[in-house]
């Protein structure tokens, strides 16, 4: 036997729910927010989540980021998802600016990928003196390579180094493409105990076995870039924002933030600024 | 002689049956009648086997092969009638011929062929009772056996019944709702109402003569 | 039309990659599928069909289970299987066996569930109706079995169902390793992260084609089967 004073008590608090839903949520106004697209390697590295927070009390924005791989950070740029792109594959930056998202990228800093592997190294990698030259070497031997095979930056810099030594390791049996982010190939490459390329920041955030084989060599510079997306292409792109952001991250300020992230926790910067 | 003493059976807090004492004298007929919730199922369960009681015992009911009972609604499997019937067989190897005699007798021999829960009600009863049927019974506990069949079919049941305990001078207890069924079919007629065994004792004597209260009430809504 | 044509070309064109990605596929879900229903459907006819003390927990078990996250399952089999856990010399990580593993862990719960439900509903008719003729304990399993025939095909089309959708647990635990572990689900993420969304969208296209032509062949024999 229902009583009626429970089903309108029911109805009751379904709409004070409806109710506070709609009107609950803080609603920011739209030109304060700004939209970052980023990769995950960028995020992954912790170097944004350091970054906001001063950003946002120096400028009254507000700092949304989103993170995917560099192809679906780029992509997001083309549909018109976020005002600005934080990126770091040149190539893509190239074709994008000339699709006519905006006139220019804007490269502010760099770090350098490393080649990882068994802390034994059958491939001798150590002894080597550019990746070029680690990379025969690790063909030579048929080291168990893993391949981030997913059109990343750091997947473009890996074919650019295998291009340069004209060897193309796709077929065979010790190279591995997987198709994903660099934090679940540096977990492959350990469990596997295999060689694979990676940006620093990322290697050093993750937890593994691994040893650090090679780096700073010329052929390994890594270069970030930002990209604001034009409002001829997407009205309410919000460019004042991402300039904002643009003219804050080469303030001083923000340049002794980035060159010291990292010293506390590994020892050395993750990240230099281009001057 | 199947005896029960002082037993009881209880579901959640109330007794649905009490019998502090009752003999049934092996090769005759017994029929259960009684109101819907009276406890005829009950009493026919814990013959079975199939309840255990809260308290009490049963002595002189052996639960082997020799025991046949039929639920109320018996369930029809999904599988040919044929197969329906041979799966009460250890064996299941029962010849068509076997199968074809067994569904003539509840006069379904036209559904050899049909799937078992496709049927009718009252089909799925008279499959229940050939499939309880095609071993040989000692014992046969049916929970009102042509509940859902027409008159011809009950007409079919019932010498079908007659004809089994002719035959084979086993021992047969039977509920129905039909007094008049009762009266045709049993030696001894037990009448059940809360539980309770009522009254007990010869058919024409129970109906001319009812010696309790309720039994006289519960026969006069019944014209005979 | 392009899109069309370029996934007709991609089935039937020269490069093998996406039959071979198919392949893997349907290999690592016929398995799955298959342990699952072995496992589950007897499992789940013992739940649904009697009675005993422990029955209410194990039902919540069972339910709690349904609701295990394939990323959590893909993690758990993942720290199991890893060289620095109690399986690793095995080497199972990042084969197909490991994905069908983790789908086991996922898909056997939903079926024990899905069975028990279903045999629950006539299961105090059919337990009376056994116990009346003498068959009763184990025996009583094997025609609740052939009863539900029919039904527990649908209950298996649906594990599978799930099996060739799942990519939680199959990315972690397979790792997409291009012409290995790489299934259709792996592929569409892998291509989403790639931001080539309309390839991505394809292969999902591709994806339940495939499922569609395997439900129509199931219920086929189905109906067959049905009418015996």
């Amino acid at each position: 036997m229902k009583s009626r004073i429970s089903t309108r008590f029911i109805v009751f608090v379904v709409a004070v729910m409806l109710l506070l839903s709609v009107f609950g949520c803080k609603m920011e106004p739209e030109d304060k927010v700004l939209q970052m697209s980023t990769t995950t390697s960028v995020n992954d590295s912790g170097l944004m989540a350091y970054l906001q927070p001063e950003f946002e009390k120096a400028t009254g924005y507000t700092l949304e980021i989103t993170s995917a791989g560099t192809g679906a950070a780029i992509e997001k740029g083309r549909m018109g998802d976020a005002d600005m792109l934080l990126v770091h594959s040149k190539s893509a930056e190239e074709e994008f600016i000339a699709e006519g998202f905006n006139e220019e990228r804007i490269p502010f800093m760099y770090n350098f990928f490393v080649i990882v592997g068994p802390p034994e190294d059958p491939a001798g990698v150590a002894s080597a003196v550019t990746a070029a030259e680690a990379f025969q070497k690790i063909a030579d031997t048929g080291s168990l390579f893993i391949s981030r095979g997913d059109n990343s930056g750091t997947h473009n810099k890996e074919n650019a180094i295998w291009a340069s030594i004209e060897y193309d390791p796709t077929a065979q049996a010790w190279y591995e493409s997987i198709g994903q982010g660099m934090g679940d190939t540096l977990t492959m490459a350990n469990e596997r105990q295999a060689y694979t390329l990676s940006d620093k920041a990322t290697f050093l955030a993750h937890e593994n076995d691994l040893a650090m084989h090679l780096e700073e060599t010329d052929d390994m510079k890594n270069t970030y870039s930002m990209i604001i997306i034009s409002k001829d292409r997407f009205a309410d792109s919000n460019v004042a924002g991402a300039q904002a952001f643009v003219d804050w991250v080469q303030s001083d300020a923000a340049k002794t933030m980035i060159a010291d992230y990292g010293k506390a926790a590994y020892g050395e910067a993750l990240f230099f600024n281009m001057d | 002689m199947i005896e029960l003493n002082d037993l009881i059976v209880q579901a959640k807090d109330r007794v649905i049956l009490d019998i502090p004492s009752l003999r049934l004298t092996k090769n005759k007929r017994y029929g259960i009648i009684g109101e819907n919730g009276s406890g005829k199922t009950t009493l026919l369960r814990v013959l079975a086997g199939t309840i255990t009681p809260t308290q009490g015992q049963i002595k002189g009911i052996k639960r082997d092969e020799t025991m046949g009972y039929l639920p109320q609604s018996p369930y029809a499997f999904s599988f040919s009638v044929m197969r329906n019937i041979s799966m009460a067989f250890d064996h299941s190897k029962l010849g068509e011929n076997q199968a074809r005699e067994m569904l003539k007798s509840v006069g379904m021999e036209h559904l050899l062929h049909s799937v078992g829960n496709k049927l009718s009600g009252g089909e799925k009863q008279r499959l229940g009772l050939a499939r309880v049927l095609a071993m040989p019974r000692e014992i046969l506990l049916l929970d009102e056996p042509s509940s859902a069949t027409d008159i011809r079919g009950t007409d079919i049941v019932e010498a079908l019944l007659q004809d089994w305990f002719a035959r084979s001078d086993g021992t047969l207890i039977f509920s129905t709702h039909s007094p008049a069924q009762a009266l045709r079919l049993s030696d001894e007629i037990l009448f059940m109402e809360k539980g309770k065994v009522i009254e007990q004792g010869d058919p024409k004597e129970l109906f001319e003569n009812p010696q309790q209260e309720e039994t006289r009430s519960f026969l006069s809504h019944w014209r005979l | 039309m392009e899109l069309i044509n370029s996934i007709f070309d991609f089935i039937f064109g020269p490069d093998p990659e996406l039959r071979q990605i198919i392949a893997v596929t349907l290999r690592m879900s016929f398995f799955s599928t298959l342990i699952s229903a072995l496992l589950g459907i007897p499992l789940g006819v013992l739940l649904g069909a009697n009675n005993f003390k422990s029955k209410p927990f194990v039902s919540r078990l069972v339910n709690t289970l349904l609701g295990l996250p394939p990323v959590v399952a893909g993690l758990v089999v993942f720290l199991l299987l890893s060289r620095s856990g109690p399986f690793g010399t095995f080497k199972l990580l990042y084969t197909v066996n490991a994905m069908v593993i983790a789908q086991v862990l996922l898909i056997t719960p939903f079926v024990i569930a899905m069975t028990a439900n279903l045999v629950g509903v006539n299961a105090a008719s059919i337990n009376e109706t056994l116990a009346g003729i003498g068959i009763t304990g184990m025996k009583r399993l094997k025609y609740f079995l052939i009863d539900y025939r029919i039904p527990f095909i649908s209950i298996i089309l649906a594990g599978f169902g799930r099996s060739i959708a799942e990519v939680g647990a199959v990315q972690m635990v397979g790792g997409n390793v291009q012409h290995k572990t790489r299934v259709m689900t792996t592929a569409i993420m892998m291509q989403t992260n790639m931001g080539r969304f309309e390839f991505a969208i394809a292969l999902g296209i591709v994806l339940l084609l495939v499922s569609f032509l395997i439900n129509s062949i199931v219920n086929q024999f189905q109906k067959a089967v049905g009418d015996d």
